[in-house]
């Protein structure tokens, strides 16, 4: 059975199609690159496999179940996970006090009323290992609006491998990064092992034919490519789409 | 929510300030310190009254109330970034509730009493939480929160005039008067120099249960929906139901003062519901701090002196001093007294090495 | 039957008053974000002023222009001095304003004393526009003129001008607004000092027929917030159909039911919030 299914899912703000009848699926432990000019959707289908969005038509199945109407929150316990294009973490806490938050998400201790999460020896040793993981414990007790962006990119992967997802969703890793912050998410992404599958949003080439086995092309909302890292490569069609224009892209999609 | 709008070079400059003073012993220093002066508080708010005139401990049982009042709005205000302005609604349900109860139910038995004015109370918030709900949005209190002040300012003012409406239940527009002392059965006499005492005790235990849900998982959830409540949701929170259940826990909290005043003043008036007390909880919130824990008590410390004063010099211009009191903290300490307090206090114990 | 008339034109009447007064207070917080919570007793004292004008001269004219100017020029300090500095941090606003109110509510109580003020219906206007068998208020027919007029005005500024063409594209986006060559900080000074200006002329008009007390301040606003949660933001039709929702349930309620005629409009309020949040005729907001 194939991890994630999306059948047909459309999506359309007005008058304009953002997504039109996208169909594909991720088998377990793959890594799927999405790529795209600015304004091709690629976001927008991340939307709706996450929830914010729910599309005009169409069905996303994971593991299985559809899932297209269920609420974003519950989508993560069902075992997805998703980074942020734009650095989205709780600005006005600690480091540590953003992997603590990110670590109950999926507990069922988030609801509790009565432990004091500063002293609960558990929570602070798994905050621990997730910060060492990501070379972040150092700077645990630092407020995040004053980190530099860099370590706000890592802080921001490392959130969304909290919940230890199955399926985890990266929208732009590296965008903002410089060569060598980059050259360290693609390591680190390689180094995720076969338990999780990654889909990832990406205009890095590096980072894509780094760490993709796969590689799709949305182009004005619809698959238009798909392949191996060598297909893409010798696409010509992709070469005129997105190659020609990589030159204009400077920075994220919308 | 108002925590979040402070300029940031402020609250970067803090989170490097933050940094530097968090690991070792000047933590401790801040925090040993913070205990002691808890300590010591309290202890003279215990003996004050055997020293001071009687309208001074008057004066500090309603500092009391209403810094218990303040703190139950910091808590969905601060720390969920809630803003509501209809607090009062539920600090005038729990003060009605208990002086029906006595006066037209019968039931005077203060335990009992506190326990159906308290369940009232959560009752009234857990309906209203629903529409107030609907026009919150998700993550609305960064963009605009406009509909739900709104909602919640009219929830209050319509309270208000439903208590004055039902005249035969809460006493109509001249309110509900001739509540008792509380009476806390065993044969127990209350007084009103005793009453003092049981206003702390009761004071003292929500103010703790409050610490320990604002530093539980549950507590930083709710931080964490300030800050950015999409990504809550992309990590696995259900932030409606966070965002509820704060409103019915700060509801029960503002009840709680409600009744602690009912019996203080022995009289409930239609303004105890209506925008008018609503406007001293968030005074108080945004005077002392929305971030400081603390913080609504230190204001209310403050709130209560002045209060007194103008009653004493210039009664009929207090909603003048009031409103002036309002305009001048946005003016003045936008950011509030307790930040300013907590950043003195450090610079205190760090110097002191 | 007849009766029902009468009421009609005395609901239709309350309708405009509510529609000029919430207007101002719909512009301001759905076009600019701004919440000014001091909308009603401005409005107050607007009307105070007017009062003394038309006590000490007897000239209504007189008196309801310069206490728009009165009341424009105030909003523009209020807008100058304080809320320009609070962009977007709506709760700092309300707090400010309300302090404001507060502050402004006192004032009047000081230079005018608690008791409520009377307010005649002009003489040009007393008596009453007979037909057939009813007789409908001729000051009320007035309101209703008058209402009329600038709701045509408003309605046409929103839709046929440049003005409000900004205005509204202001609403959706600031930073395009701005970026096509408005200024914008200057349309919205001049939208805040207009609301609060319309504000005061209905606080005046109003005057015969909501009473005039110091307090009343609160009582304004609470009408002008249901109506504008009612009606929606962002268009003038929402305002005016908000007003007459409202008007005509609490009119028709105090002609026929008046204990439970206070509550019409709090139900509906609540329902609105409840089924329909972004209000009858709203931009979605949600």
């Amino acid at each position: 059975m194939q991890l994630l299914e999306v059948q047909g899912v459309s999506v359309h703000f007005g008058g304009l199609a953002a997504l039109r009848n996208v169909s594909f699926g991720v088998e377990p432990g793959e890594r799927l690159a999405l790529i795209g000019p600015n304004g091709a959707g690629k976001t927008t289908l991340f939307n709706v496999l996450t929830g914010q969005i729910k599309p005009s038509s169409g069905r996303v199945f994971f593991k299985g179940e559809d899932i297209t109407h269920l609420p974003v929150y519950a989508r993560t316990h069902r075992g997805m996970a998703r980074s942020f294009q734009i650095t989205s973490l709780f600005p006005y806490q600690s480091v540590k006090v953003n992997a603590l938050i990110a670590l109950q998400g999926v507990r069922r201790s988030r609801y509790n009323l009565t432990r004091y999460l500063m002293r609960d020896k558990e929570m602070q040793a798994a905050a621990q290992r997730l910060l060492e993981a990501h070379g972040l414990w150092e700077l645990r007790d630092q407020i995040v609006s004053s980190l530099a962006y860099g370590q706000q990119r890592k802080l921001e992967i490392a959130l969304s491998l909290a919940s230890d997802p199955e399926l985890l969703l990266l929208d732009e890793p590296s965008c903002g990064l410089t060569a060598q912050e980059s050259a360290e998410i693609t390591a680190l992404i390689k180094e995720l092992g076969p338990k999780i599958t990654v889909v990832m949003i990406a205009h890095d080439m590096d980072l894509v034919f780094g760490v993709a086995e796969r590689v799709m092309l949305l182009h004005y909302g619809e698959i238009v490519a798909e392949g191996t890292c060598e297909e893409i490569r010798s696409n010509e069609m992709v070469r005129e789409i997105y190659m020609g224009s990589r030159r204009s892209l400077a920075g994220p999609t919308t | 929510m108002s925590g979040s709008s402070e300029n940031h070079q402020s609250l970067a400059e803090m989170g490097a300030q933050a940094s530097k003073i968090a690991a070792g012993r000047e933590t401790w220093r801040v925090r040993g310190s913070l205990g002691i002066t808890i300590g010591v508080i309290a202890i003279i708010i215990l003996v004050l009254p055997s020293f001071v005139p009687t309208f001074v401990s008057s004066l500090v049982t309603k500092m009391m109330i209403y810094g218990l009042f303040g703190m139950s709005l910091n808590l969905i205000w601060g720390y969920a970034g809630i803003p509501s302005f209809g607090h009062a609604a539920f600090f005038g349900v729990g003060g009605y509730t208990a002086g029906i109860l006595i006066l037209k139910a019968g039931i005077s038995n203060f335990w009992l009493n506190f326990l159906l004015a308290v369940l009232a109370t959560a009752v009234v918030a857990a309906i209203l939480g629903f529409p107030a709900f609907r026009v919150f949005g998700v993550g609305a209190g960064a963009t605009n929160p406009i509909y739900f002040l709104l909602a919640t300012i009219a929830f209050g003012e319509i309270l208000s005039r439903v208590a004055i409406a039902i005249r035969p239940v809460t006493g109509g527009s001249t309110g509900l008067a001739g509540i008792p002392e509380p009476a806390l059965g065993l044969g127990f006499k209350m007084t009103s120099g005793r009453y003092y005492y049981l206003v702390f005790v009761v004071t003292v235990v929500c103010i703790y249960l409050l610490y320990r849900i604002v530093g539980s998982p549950y507590g930083y959830a709710l931080r964490g929906i300030h800050d950015n409540e999409r990504r809550m949701q992309a990590l696995g929170y259900n932030t409606w139901l966070y965002k509820y259940t704060s409103w019915v826990l700060a509801a029960v909290f503002g009840g709680v003062a409600g009744i602690l005043f009912a019996y203080f003043g022995g009289i409930m008036h239609p303004t105890n519901l209506a925008m008018v007390t609503s406007d001293i909880a968030f005074l108080l919130v945004i005077l002392g701090s929305t971030t400081v824990f603390f913080g609504p008590l230190v204001a209310s410390l403050l709130y209560v002196g002045i209060e007194y004063l103008a009653s004493l010099y210039l009664p009929d211009r207090w909603p003048l001093i009031f409103g002036a009191m309002f305009v001048l903290t946005i003016v003045l300490v936008p950011e509030g007294l307790g930040v300013r307090i907590v950043r003195g206090w450090r610079r205190l114990f760090r110097a002191a090495a | 039957m007849s009766q029902a008339a009468v009421t009609g034109l005395n609901g239709l009447s309350y309708a405009f008053i509510l529609f000029m007064l919430s207007a101002g207070f719909s512009l301001t917080f759905g076009v600019m974000g701004v919440l000014n919570l001091s909308h009603g007793a401005l409005v107050v004292f607007g009307t105070y002023v007017g009062l003394q004008i038309i006590d000490s001269f007897g000239q209504f004219w007189l008196a309801v222009t310069i206490a728009a100017i009165a009341l424009g020029i105030i909003g523009f300090f209020i807008y100058f001095l304080f809320l320009r500095r609070l962009h977007g941090r709506v709760p700092e606003q309300a707090v400010l304003t309300i302090g404001l109110a507060y502050m402004a509510a006192n004032l009047i109580l000081w230079v005018w004393g608690p008791r409520a003020q009377i307010a005649h219906t002009p003489e040009v206007f007393a008596g009453s526009l007979t037909v057939g068998d009813l007789h409908f208020p001729l000051y009320r027919v007035f309101i209703c003129a008058v209402g009329l007029v600038i709701l045509g005005l408003l309605w046409w500024i929103q839709d046929r001008t440049r003005w409000g063409a900004i205005i509204r594209a202001g609403m959706d986006n600031k930073e395009m607004a701005l970026s096509l060559g408005v200024n914008y900080p200057l349309v919205s000074t001049l939208v805040f000092i207009l609301g609060v200006a319309l504000a005061g002329v209905a606080g005046i008009l109003g005057a015969p027929i909501l009473g005039v007390y110091p307090t009343m301040g609160d009582n304004l606003l609470l009408l002008a917030l249901i109506v504008v949660v009612v009606g929606g933001t962002g268009y003038i039709q929402g305002t005016m159909l908000g007003a007459l929702v409202i008007g005509m349930l609490d009119t028709f309620g105090k002609a026929y039911v008046p204990k439970a005629a206070l509550f019409f409009a709090y139900i509906v309020f609540i329902f609105i919030l409840l089924v329909r949040p972004s209000g009858l005729i709203g931009r979605k907001v949600f």
